[in-house]
This record gives C-alpha cells, sequence and structure tokens, in this order.
C-alpha cells in the first residue's frame, strides 16, 4: 500500500538512522512510503506569532502537494515535523481567513525543473484537506496493533523500554497532540505490541532542554539527566522517543552530561522506529544503530551479526 | 526598589499589542503560579514565567525586554497544557521577543551556533 | 359579545410607562383611536397606571362607567398581570376579564419610528380588545394537598430536613440509596472552625431520626420515577435487596466472620476492607447488616452460603427481591449531596497511581478516631507517620480551562482544618499547604486559619502545584511560591489534594425525572438565586445541601431548615390553585385520535379508550397550548385563548 510520508530535512541529513529505520519497518508492515514530490523544510517551528503567517507558507505548501498528488494524509516519523504540519492544519481549518492569505502566498509559486529549466506556476489553492497523522497515530489508528503483533519476529520480552513523549507529540494542549498532555498512553500501547517491557516513568512528557543545548549547555544537561535517571530509577534498559532534537540531546550529549553527573553510567536512546524495525526482524546494519553515542547494539544483543530469529 | 505603577495610554498600547500579537488574553491571568511551578527551565530563569504574565499586566514593557527568561523559554509548553486560564505563555514570550528585536535584543541566530554543534544539531 | 351574548363594556387604560412608552408611542392618539371602537365604552392614559394613583383611577373608572373588562395597554403581562387582576377583582369583577396589551417590550422598546410604532400600538390594543370580548370569567381550578414530604438523600441535609418537617407534625419518607442515612458528614473526623467530633453531632441525629414517629427511613433504596403535580405526587420507590431483615439482625457479625469475600471498604475511602456481608460503619442507621450481592460468591449454597449458616436469629434472606412500590407526597426535598472530583483526571499528579497521594475525604478517615489507623497519621503504602504532609487546594477547582470553573469553597476550611489537626498528632512534623488565595469568609473562619499558622506553625505556600510523582520512596512536589518568586520542589511523605467538589454520581437522571433543572456545572438551580434559594422552578420541589453547590455543615443545615419551612409555606394551605386557562376536550368534536396525548409535555391527557375521546386531568395542564394547535378536529380549545378568538385578534391587526 502507498502512503505518503514526510520525513523532514533532518532525517535527510543528520538523523538517518530515524528515517531509514521508518522505511524498513513500513515496508514489513505493508506500506510503501512516498514523498511528496521537491518537498522542502517545515520550518522547524510553527510560528507563535500572530503576525508572522509567512511561517506557514513552507509547511502549508507541504500539505498542498500531497493534495496535489491526490493524497488524503500524510504521515510523520520526526515530532518537530508532525508538530509543525499538524498545527499549519489546525490553523488554516480554523482560521478561513489565515487559509486564503496563505494560499494567496501560494499561488505565485513558481517552481524551475533543475534540468529542463521548465517553470510551473499557476497552483491550485490549498484546500486543507490533508490529515496530519505521527506514525504513532498511522500505527494505532489504521494498521491496528494486532496486525503489528501479529508480524513481530524478535522477542524483546526481557528488555524493558521507557517511551519519551517530550512536548511535540502532546503539546500545545488541544486539537495538536496524538494523547492527553499528562496521561497519555498511545506511546506505552504501541511498545506492548511490540512485545518489548513498558517503564511507567514521570518524566516522560518533560522538556528534554530543546535548543537551550546551545546557548544554555548546562542547564539543557541537567534537565536532559533528570530525564534519563527518572527513566533509570524506573527500571528501564533503554529510552524510546520519536524526535530528533530530544535524541540529540539525550543521547549524542551523554558526554556532557555525564561530565556534570558523575554517577550516570549511560543510557541507550532509540527512535521508536528502530525498535519497531528490529522486532519485525530487520537487519541491524539497516537501522544505523552504529550512530549513537550510547551503542544500543549491546543491550539488543547485537554482538557481531544480528541473527533473524524466526 | 521603588515602581510607580501607572497604567496610562503607552502601557494600555504595550499590553494589547501583547494580546494581539500572542493571541492570548494576559488580562485573564490570575497569579496561581502553576506555570512557573511546571516549568522545566524556571531554575535558570531571572524571572520567572508568572510574573512575565504580571509585568505584562503591569504594562513594564523595558524590565521585559531586559529580562532574561524570554531566551531560556524553551518553547515546552508545558504551561500552557496546565494553565487553568488557558494561557499559551510561549505565545506571550514569542510577542516579547518580537518588540525586543528592534531594539537590538536578539538571542543568537543559526550563524552563531558552534561549527562543532552545526553538523550534528537538529 | 360576552359568553352569554351580552355586549361588553370594555375600558382601556394606556399606560406612558414615564417615557418607555410615551417617549416613543403618542399614547394619546392610542387612548383616542380605541374610543369608540367596538365594545369600548371608556379609553384613557395616565403616566403610570401600576402606581397606586392610576390603580385607583381604574378601580374609580370600572364603578362609575360601569365596565365589565378592561385592557391595560402597558408593559409585558409577566410583570403586572397579577396586578391588574387584583385591582379589578377589588371592583368585583373576575380576575380573568383583564388583559395586557403589551405596547413596551414588543413595541416603544424595540422601536423608534414614532408614527409607525404609535399605529402599532394601536393595532395591539385593537386585537386585545377582540380578545377580551370573548373572555370567559374562568375560576381557578382547586386541589387539595397530601401533607407529607418526600426527601431523597439522607446526609446531614436530608436528616435536617426530615426531623423539621417531622417536628412541624408531618409524615416524611427519608429514602437514601446506601445501606445506611449519614452521607458524608458521618465519615468526617473533626469539624471546623469549632473543632467538634463529627460523629458525636452526628450519631444522635441519625438516631433522632431513626426514632421521629413521623419518619420513615427507607435506606437501600432509590427513587425509581415520579408524577403528579405540586402537592399531589405520585412517586414509585425501588427498594434494592439488602438479603437481611433489619428487624431480626442483631449485628452480632458472626456473619462477618465466615464471609470469605473480601473487598475494599467504601466508609473508608478504599483504605481498609470489609467483607461482602457487612455493617457500614459502627453507628449505621438502620442497625443492621446488608448484603452486597456485586461482591457475595453466590446465593446457591453449592457456592457459598456460608452468612446464612451461621446467622443464629435467621435474619439472612436469600430471597429477598427488589421491590418496586408507590407512595403519595405532597412535596419534595432534594439533598442528594456531593461527590469529589476524580483523581484521575489529575494526571499530573499521577491520578491514582501513587498510594499516598490522597483526597481529602481519605485524610479525614485517616484522622478519625474510628478511622482505619484508629486515630493515629499513618499513611496508606507503608503504615509510616508521615513527617512532611503536603497539602494542595484547589485541585481540579477554579480551572475553568481543565476542570471545573467554580471554587469548591469548604477546602480552604477543611485544609486548614487538615493541617492543624495533623499537626496536633505530629507535632514534630512539617505540614505544608499550597494555596492561591485563602478564603475564609464564615463566622469563625478567619479566626480558625489564622491559628492555624500562629499555633501550629503550618507553613502556606502561595502557587499552585504543577506535579507531583515518585521518586524512590518520595513523592516530589513542583510547586512555586509566587511570594518570593521561587521554583520550589519538595519531598513529601504524604499529599493531601483538596479534590473539588461535584455533582453527585447519578443526580443527573434523577434530576430528569424529577424534571428540575441544574447549572452548567451541574448543581441544582434555585428558582431565583436572590430571592427564592431553597426552591425549584418546578413547584413542590426543594434543594437542601451540596446537591445545590458546594457547602459548609452550618449552611447546609440552614438550608435544609429554610427549605423546610417553604414546604411549610405549601402544607399550611387549604387548597392549591391551579390556572383554569387550560386546554379540555370538547368530546362531540373529539375523534380520539390521540395526537394531542403524544405532544403534551405534561402527560396531562389520555385516551378513554371506551368512549373513544380524549381525558384531560386539567390539574396537569399547564396551559402551553401545543395540543391545541396540533388538534386536527379543533376539540382542543384553550381557555380565553381559543380558535375564534385567535382569529378575530389577527383579522384586527390586519384591518389596522
Ligand atoms: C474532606 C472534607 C472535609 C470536610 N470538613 C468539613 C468540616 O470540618 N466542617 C464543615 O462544616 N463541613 C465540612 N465538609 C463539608 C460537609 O461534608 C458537607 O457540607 C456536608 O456533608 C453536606 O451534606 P449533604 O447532606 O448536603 O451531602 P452528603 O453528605 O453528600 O449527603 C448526601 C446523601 O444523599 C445520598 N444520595 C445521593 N444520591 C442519591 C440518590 N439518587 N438517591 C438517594 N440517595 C442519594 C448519598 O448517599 C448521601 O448519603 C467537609 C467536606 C469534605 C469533602
Ligand atoms: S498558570 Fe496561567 S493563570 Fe496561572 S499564573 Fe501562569 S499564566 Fe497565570
Ligand atoms: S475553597 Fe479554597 S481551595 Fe477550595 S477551590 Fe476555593 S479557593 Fe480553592
Amino acid at each position: 500500500m502507498k502512503l505518503h510520508y514526510y520525513p523532514g530535512c533532518t532525517l535527510k541529513e543528520k538523523t538517518t538512522n530515524l528515517d531509514e529505520s521508518t522505511y524498513a519497518a513500513m515496508k514489513m508492515l505493508g506500506y510503501e512510503l512516498v514523498e511528496p514530490e521537491n518537498w522542502t523544510c517545515c520550518g522547524a517551528e510553527f510560528p507563535l506569532n500572530e503576525e508572522k503567517i509567512v511561517g506557514l507558507a513552507a509547511p502549508a505548501r507541504i500539505l498542498r502537494q500531497v493534495e496535489m498528488e491526490g493524497g488524503d494524509k500524510v504521515v510523520t516519523a520526526c515530532a518537530f515535523c508532525f508538530n509543525v504540519l499538524k498545527q499549519t492544519h489546525i490553523a488554516l481549518l480554523n482560521d478561513p481567513l489565515k487559509q486564503k492569505r496563505i494560499n494567496a502566498y501560494l499561488k505565485d509559486d513558481i517552481r524551475i525543473d533543475p534540468v529542463t529549466k521548465e517553470r510551473t506556476t499557476d497552483f491550485p489553492e490549498y484546500r486543507g484537506d490533508v490529515q496530519v497523522l505521527h506514525l504513532l497515530e498511522f500505527i494505532q489508528k489504521e494498521i491496528g496493533y494486532e496486525k503489528v503483533r501479529s508480524l513481530i519476529r524478535r522477542d524483546l520480552g526481557n528488555l524493558r523500554a521507557a517511551p519519551y513523549y517530550g512536548c511535540r507529540l502532546l503539546r500545545p494542549k488541544g486539537e495538536t497532540g496524538i494523547d492527553e498532555p499528562d496521561d497519555p498512553s498511545i506511546f506505552e500501547e504501541f511498545l506492548e505490541s511490540i512485545g518489548i517491557g513498558v517503564v511507567d516513568f514521570p518524566f516522560k512528557q518533560e522538556c528534554c532542554g530543546s535548543y537551550l543545548s546551545v546557548s544554555l549547555p548546562d542547564a539543557a544537561s541537567e534537565v536532559s539527566y533528570r530525564i534519563l535517571r527518572s527513566a533509570k530509577l524506573n527500571g528501564a534498559d533503554m529510552v524510546v522517543l520519536s524526535c530528533p532534537l530530544c535524541y540529540y540531546n539525550l543521547d549524542r550529549r551523554q558526554d556532557r552530561i555525564r561530565e556534570k553527573f558523575l554517577e550516570f553510567t549511560g543510557m541507550p536512546v532509540l527512535f521508536f522506529t528502530q525498535i519497531l524495525a528490529w522486532a519485525l526482524g530487520v537487519e541491524a546494519e539497516i537501522l544505523g544503530l552504529d550512530q549513537h553515542f550510547f551503542d544500543p547494539r549491546p543491550v539488543l544483543g547485537i554482538t557481531d551479526k544480528a541473527e533473524v530469529a524466526s | 526598589m521603588r515602581t510607580i505603577l501607572k497604567l496610562g495610554k503607552q502601557e494600555h498600547r504595550f499590553i494589547d499589542r501583547i494580546s494581539e500579537l500572542s493571541g492570548e488574553n494576559v488580562y485573564s491571568c490570575y497569579q496561581c503560579g502553576r506555570c512557573s511551578a511546571g516549568c522545566p527551565m524556571a531554575f535558570e530563569m531571572d524571572i520567572l514565567p508568572n510574573q512575565l504574565i504580571r509585568l505584562v499586566q503591569l504594562g513594564e514593557e523595558e524590565a521585559l525586554i531586559a529580562s532574561k527568561t524570554l531566551f531560556i523559554c524553551a518553547s515546552c509548553f508545558t504551561c500552557q497544557s496546565r494553565c487553568p486560564k488557558g494561557i499559551n505563555i510561549a505565545n506571550v514570550a514569542e510577542a516579547i521577543r518580537y518588540l525586543a528585536e528592534p531594539k537590538g535584543k536578539d538571542h543568537f541566530g543559526p550563524d552563531e551556533v558552534p561549527a562543532e554543534l552545526a553538523d550534528e544539531l537538529p | 359579545m360576552n359568553g352569554n351574548g351580552k355586549k361588553k363594556r370594555i375600558g382601556v387604560f394606556v399606560c406612558h410607562c414615564g417615557v418607555n412608552i410615551a417617549g416613543v408611542v403618542d399614547v394619546e392618539r392610542v387612548a383616542k383611536a380605541l374610543e369608540g371602537y367596538s365594545g369600548v365604552s371608556f379609553s384613557t392614559h395616565y403616566i403610570y397606571m401600576c402606581s397606586e394613583p392610576g390603580q385607583n383611577m381604574i378601580l374609580e373608572t370600572i364603578r362609575e362607567e360601569k365596565l365589565d373588562s378592561i385592557i391595560v395597554a402597558a408593559c409585558s403581562p409577566t410583570l403586572h398581570e397579577k396586578t391588574f387582576q387584583s385591582v379589578i377583582e377589588l371592583a368585583g369583577l373576575n380576575p380573568y376579564q383583564v388583559e395586557i396589551a403589551n405596547i413596551r417590550e414588543q413595541d416603544s422598546w424595540v422601536h423608534s419610528d414614532k408614527e409607525k410604532a404609535t399605529l402599532k400600538a394601536i393595532k395591539i390594543v385593537k386585537s386585545m380588545v377582540e380578545k377580551v370580548l370573548q373572555n370567559e370569567s374562568l375560576e381557578p381550578i382547586r386541589v387539595g394537598v397530601t401533607r407529607r414530604a418526600l426527601v431523597i438523600g439522607a446526609g446531614i441535609s436530608g436528616i435536617q430536613s426530615a426531623l423539621d418537617i417531622a417536628d412541624h407534625g408531618y409524615e416524611v419518607l427519608l429514602v437514601e440509596k446506601n445501606p445506611s442515612i449519614g452521607g458524608h458528614m458521618i465519615q468526617l473526623s473533626e469539624t471546623f472552625p469549632t473543632l467538634d467530633c463529627s460523629q458525636c453531632i452526628m450519631t444522635p441525629k441519625m438516631v433522632e431520626a431513626s426514632r421521629h414517629p413521623n419518619i420513615r427511613i427507607l435506606t437501600y433504596h432509590e427513587v425509581e420515577s415520579i408524577s403528579g403535580y405540586v402537592g399531589n405526587f405520585k412517586v414509585k420507590i425501588r427498594k434494592k435487596p439488602r438479603f437481611v431483615d433489619p428487624d431480626k439482625c442483631t449485628m452480632c457479625a458472626d456473619c462477618e466472620d465466615v464471609c470469605p469475600q473480601i473487598v475494599s471498604d467504601e466508609f473508608n475511602m478504599g483504605l481498609s476492607f470489609r467483607k461482602a456481608i457487612y455493617l457500614p460503619f459502627p453507628q449505621a442507621v438502620p442497625g443492621t447488616y446488608t448484603l452486597d450481592i456485586e461482591n457475595c460468591l453466590g446465593l446457591l449454597p453449592i457456592r457459598c452460603g456460608k452468612c446464612k449458616e451461621v446467622c443464629e436469629p435467621d435474619a439472612i434472606n436469600y430471597d429477598d427481591q427488589e421491590t418496586v412500590f408507590e407512595e403519595e407526597v405532597g412535596a419534595v426535598v432534594v439533598s442528594t449531596g456531593y461527590d469529589l472530583y476524580d483523581l484521575n483526571h489529575l494526571g499530573e499528579f499521577g491520578g491514582e497511581k501513587y498510594e499516598d497521594v490522597i483526597n481529602g475525604l481519605e485524610f479525614e478517615r485517616i484522622l478519625s478516631a474510628s478511622g482505619p489507623t484508629g486515630g493515629e497519621v499513618r499513611r496508606p503504602s507503608d503504615g509510616k507517620v508521615p513527617k512532611n504532609v503536603v497539602f494542595i487546594q484547589c485541585c481540579g477547582s477554579r480551572d475553568p480551562e481543565n476542570h471545573n470553573p467554580y471554587c469548591s469553597k469548604i477546602c480552604c476550611m477543611y485544609t486548614s482544618k487538615h493541617a492543624m489537626l495533623y499537626k496536633h498528632h505530629v507535632p514534630d512534623g512539617n505540614a505544608t499547604v499550597f494555596y492561591i488565595d485563602v478564603r475564609t469568609g464564615g463566622k469563625n473562619f478567619e479566626e480558625f486559619y489564622q491559628r492555624t499558622i500562629d499555633e501550629d506553625q503550618v507553613l502556606y505556600v502561595r502557587g499552585k502545584v504543577s506535579k507531583v510523582y515518585k521518586e524512590g520512596d518520595k513523592i516530589i512536589v513542583w510547586g512555586v511560591d509566587t511570594l518570593t518568586g521561587r521554583k520550589i520542589e519538595m519531598e513529601a511523605d504524604l499529599v493531601v489534594l483538596a479534590m473539588s467538589m461535584v455533582q453527585t454520581d447519578g443526580v443527573n437522571e434523577l434530576l430528569k425525572k424529577l424534571r428540575i433543572s441544574s447549572d452548567a456545572n451541574g448543581w441544582l438551580s434555585e428558582a431565583h438565586p436572590k430571592l427564592r434559594p431553597v426552591e425549584s422552578l418546578n413547584a413542590g420541589f426543594y434543594l437542601a445541601g451540596c446537591a445545590h453547590g458546594p457547602k459548609d455543615i452550618p449552611e447546609t443545615v440552614s438550608q435544609a431548615s429554610a427549605a423546610v419551612a417553604k414546604v411549610g409555606d405549601l402544607f399550611a394551605q387549604e387548597q392549591l390553585l391551579h390556572e383554569p386557562t387550560v386546554v379540555p376536550v370538547d368530546e362531540d368534536l373529539c375523534s380520539g385520535c390521540g395526537i394531542c396525548v403524544t405532544i403534551c409535555p405534561y402527560s396531562a391527557r389520555e385516551l378513554d379508550k371506551e368512549k373513544g375521546v380524549v381525558k384531560v386531568n386539567e390539574v396537569l395542564c399547564e396551559g402551553c397550548g401545543a395540543c391545541a394547535a396540533a388538534c386536527p378536529s379543533g376539540a382542543a380549545q384553550q381557555r380565553n385563548q381559543t380558535d375564534d378568538q385567535i382569529f378575530s385578534m389577527v383579522r384586527a391587526i390586519l384591518r389596522g
């Protein structure tokens, strides 16, 4: 089955492990992912300012492209992109004036083919009919946990994962989130369906420190540390998440965290699609597990060459 | 410290401008403090989120523009998700930043990100 | 022409209502235009018809001009119809011979074009003349009063209501859904602001109620349905099977000893256990065991049957059945109390995940001398004496965005009480209260609160808590002290949440049966927020206690007694009067189609199968006219609002 998938820039350039594991896992689940043609960056932050409406143009353009290609939904794996696309979708849906203003921008789009130099103009209006789903939602609503369960190839029953939602899957509270901001369960249900033990920990919806890892690195280390520590205290073998920025702060910065908090011994941090693909029997090499700061392979029992249990 | 409280035209213009830019009703905050209680970055801030809203209510534009808090808010929306009055403080902080920018107050732009991070940072 | 074919002598009185009407409508012209109109013998205008000189003028004119009916062209009839009805009664006329022509709300207030407004006023008055020409003189319908009351819910409000009604000399049925009366008050430890022991002051009331010859206590009963009208209700009451005969049960506890089924104890808020056959608490009224069928292993001797075997007085009857019976009452007091908001709504506090994060009623049980910890303050998880207790106010209250917008009113006071009592029990412990505002607007409340701070050294921190979670053995609370601008993180051994008060579960369905209304938050609505605070808009229903909104005990008791005073007003009347402008049936015209029966919202109409015509219970008919509009054969004609009258009015308006 074909499915529109928006990867976003980070997944193509930096956290390619999230992108590649998404492709691999979805293939196992019977989906061929289709990226909207000529997609651009979503903008990374939804404009918080009522007057910076132009910030909606990029995400709206992506949604329009999906619509032009006959799609009625688009799936993302990156929590940040999901948040921007979903908020844009809602903003345009709830505010016809905004939609009109954005369409006025988009109408003047010019696309020049890099090879043939052919110009395309006169793009249609975006009607607002594209549903934005995070992959966790798509699995819950459209694939179904039963189906996932039936396709599991590896037994992860002896492992315990802490689902880390962070901010962008749950907030702002209201239409954006994929679950209740303070009592979510969709990530837990997902993990249960792939047969891994689930750890309930009180920091699952706390912020990882976001871009403060650049401006106030020590402060960011502290909030990241508290999340990892809470997961560990509650018995997790790994933290599972969906956001490249959270991954950066919680995994790639573990050296900085260790400098500040000496007792911290490290914790594997995985993308939900990596653990999904692994459970579905995808080979380890495809999952980019070697890109992590804290090597997750030992905890997954990958020593040399992975064995596919059947 | 002594503050002369004055809610004149200028202050009202400022408060209204913030409401307009942020889309939030800053008058409705009743100062319960819940935003600050749950804020993950509060420990780094010079003024707490509830104080930020308070200073807007008092029309204290200068104090706000001078505050470090503006650039410490991580826009995680924890405050928004728990505020009993549904106020999105991240939006209010963004509105103040917007007004601060022309006054020469901006944090760092992408070009200031250290080169060794730029490769990795999403 | 009136009903007797005699020509009527009608007087028209046009009111200026100061400038309210006269500012837009040329009242003098209206009065002039009506002079000589069919049936009008007299027409005039005056600045305030409702004033005493205005009323006197009408009275004298009726006598001098020998008028037999009048029209007052003035404000809406809801304001002064009654006033002018009594005026013409004084003049010896039938009150149904006055009509109000509304030329204020329907004319001067909504128009500005004086010429058009004046013409409209003339049309309105003329149309009323046409109506009055055919008005009959009517007598109110008289009905008797059943001087017997039903009280639903037997907390302190229901018990107080029942005792007061009984002391007035009337019979009371006191219906309670639980096995014992007592409600929440019997669960409380000590009560603010005097710290008297709740059980000590409640138990005597419960006993008094059970012994009062005028009170019939129906515990483990619920109201199934209600029909009828003020003064004359028929109530169906469902008795739930208790499987134990209260008259035989000696409370020896033998059954409890052998029962193998252990379940969580509601009275102790789940902090202890009871058996499937149980006494809710030692002072329960009636003093009898109850077999909770939902938790019983099964009544068949093969499944269990142990309790029946050991019961010496043979009080246990496995064949007990649910029964429904009917009672007649004249008034109903609704005193169904409150529940606490469910902890699960507060995910950021862990919902019900953490055993040592509890609500106020649980803490009451922990403080209570008869509670699960025998009056020692011990926390639920491990029985340790908590050395750091955090109290959080406004949990689910004052939060229009996520929970309930209203203030629960009593939690500031009981939190103060909790902190104080905790310090009395554990003097070396720390009590910290997180609050937004402290509201102590009651007699001796502020003094009580200040004692908590001055003498018991409870620390009040101003700020709303955002997160509560567990780390190892400790509970961590994230708050703020807005007074110093510091974010606070603190460890606690026990956290007590002042959960919002909410409407009792299931009361919404009851309200539908009673046809009484509630407000946006689910609390019962009073007839007027200031002037009729203890009555429902639906006549014959009265409100008492927390079912109407959060209240403390003194206020609950006052409201109960006030409601009973109103019940007394009703019962003091010889007969009740009902508006005669109902819709009877002309049996000659009625085809028995029954359309009106289905349309009537008050169940006032019934098909007489034998005669093939519809019968009307005039006392139930509220005169809404729905049936009159629906009747295809013209058999349903509302008194003084017949089709003929309406057509003449329309014709008058069209003629101008
Ligand atoms: C933690 C806490 C501490 C408190 N401490 C104090 C204090 O110190 N001092 C003070 O003045 N006040 C105190 N209060 C307030 C006090 O509990 C109430 O004011 C009082 O109990 C209200 O009585 P009530 O009869 O209106 O309601 P309830 O006590 O709730 O009684 C209602 C009764 O109606 C029954 N019922 C409900 N629905 C039905 C139905 N459909 N059919 C039949 N029966 C039904 C219920 O089972 C119950 O028995 C406290 C409250 C709380 C939560
Ligand atoms: S949580 Fe909302 S109401 Fe409370 S202080 Fe913060 S902004 Fe104001
Ligand atoms: S009574 Fe006090 S604690 Fe309760 S909701 Fe009102 S202000 Fe909050």
